[in-house]
């Protein structure tokens, strides 16, 4: 049995790059998170290091025009890497990008405000290792904990959830959570059908899963508002609406009946190599 | 995050961040201001830091610093000692 404590597992991580294929990867998309994103990382590392399997850290930028990129390179962490995007293209494309690098069994995405702490990550993995393909964080399944959530934004889940409900019959009670959990096989169908790039790829993803048949669980979480959030809740809810038309426009024009973005290997995207 | 204090002791435990600060000011400077002398913070229950709450922090220590006494940080978890590496306040704050 090992004995090694869990900084020394994060010193080891942080260190030394893998020699095997991480069991699991963790993707955190980043636009103008300077502020906010080194501590999520140390939260990560320093919870996910103890778990005692190989995993790898992805910074999936999305555009920043602040120091992000800057930042997390500068944190020279073995096993952490920054992919760089000329623009801003949107969560869903920096999720995507981050995913199609992964390497791991395991594909984690996580909001870089920690706002779902990375305690969770087990309870998502429990779910996994019993043999659901996606699982999805959520803050309105029996259990979950919310804190400091505004009464406006509330009001915009509730809305969009009761209408999301009515149209893509989901059965899901959170598609919106930053906290989702994918078998690699799982990520790589879903992640190449999808063509939504703004905040509603997570409805166009999981409704994917339901048509394609993938067995989908939810894990209550607890979710504290991180202040500082470079969303504007009313803009979102605009996107929202528009893309649950959207998305229905693609099923019926056959959009999904084919890939729609062919995953480029990592050696092609020059700075998409290791931070350190 | 609940927040603890005696004497010149401030023991923290849960999550330590924007929504705290205000919290954690309050009681920070009822301690400066009865009893003087170094504050001991300790953060072994503390299980994530924000950066709201690590400007608080050095906030507290440059207060302290100007009565010529110290912040010290008497107890940190895991993930608040790899965040403090991580922005290099270990360097700055004093870490016993």
């Amino acid at each position: 049995m090992s004995t090694e404590t869990g900084l020394a597992s994060y010193r080891r991580w942080a260190a030394e790059p893998l020699r095997t294929a991480p069991r699991y990867s963790i993707v955190i998309p980043a636009y103008n998170e300077s502020f906010r994103i080194v501590p999520t990382i140390g939260a990560i590392a320093a919870h996910v290091s103890t778990l005692g399997e190989p995993w790898e850290l992805i910074v999936a930028d999305d555009g920043s025009t602040d120091d992000t990129v800057a930042l997390v390179e500068d944190l020279g962490l073995a096993n952490c890497r920054v992919l760089v995007a000329d623009q801003n293209g949107g969560k869903g494309s920096a999720v995507r990008r981050g995913v199609f690098a992964s390497r791991g069994e395991i594909v984690l995405f996580a909001d870089a405000d920690q706002s779902t702490p990375i305690e969770h990550f087990a309870d998502l993995l429990g779910k996994i290792e019993a043999g659901h393909d996606v699982v999805v964080g959520s803050r309105a399944a029996d259990g979950a904990a919310v804190a400091n959530k505004s009464k406006v934004r509330d009001l915009f889940s509730w809305g969009l959830k009761t209408l999301q409900r009515g149209a893509f019959r989901i059965p899901v009670s959170d598609t919106q959570c930053g906290f989702k959990m994918f078998t690699a096989d799982a990520a790589d169908l879903l992640f190449r059908r999808q063509v939504i790039d703004e905040f509603s790829f997570d409805l166009e993803i999981l409704w994917l899963a339901h048509r394609f048949g993938l067995s989908v669980a939810e894990v209550p979480v607890s979710w504290i508002d991180a202040p500082g959030s470079t969303v504007d809740a009313l803009q979102v809810a605009r996107e929202f609406l528009r893309d649950m038309v959207r998305i229905r426009a693609n099923a019926r024009r056959g959009v999904y009946d084919a890939d729609n973005h062919d995953p480029k290997p990592l050696s092609d995207d020059p700075r998409g190599q290791l931070a350190a | 995050m609940q927040l603890e204090n005696h004497a010149n002791n401030l023991q923290l435990s849960g999550r330590f961040d924007a929504h705290e600060a205000d919290a954690f000011r309050t009681s920070f400077e009822s301690i400066v201001s009865a009893h003087g002398g170094d504050v001991h913070l300790d953060l072994a229950a503390v299980d994530f830091i924000d950066s709201t709450a690590l400007a608080e922090i050095v906030r507290a220590m440059k207060r302290c610093r100007e009565g010529g006494h110290e912040l010290v940080i008497v107890g940190v978890s895991d993930p608040v000692r790899v965040i403090l590496e991580l922005t290099r306040l270990d360097q700055a704050l004093t870490i016993r």
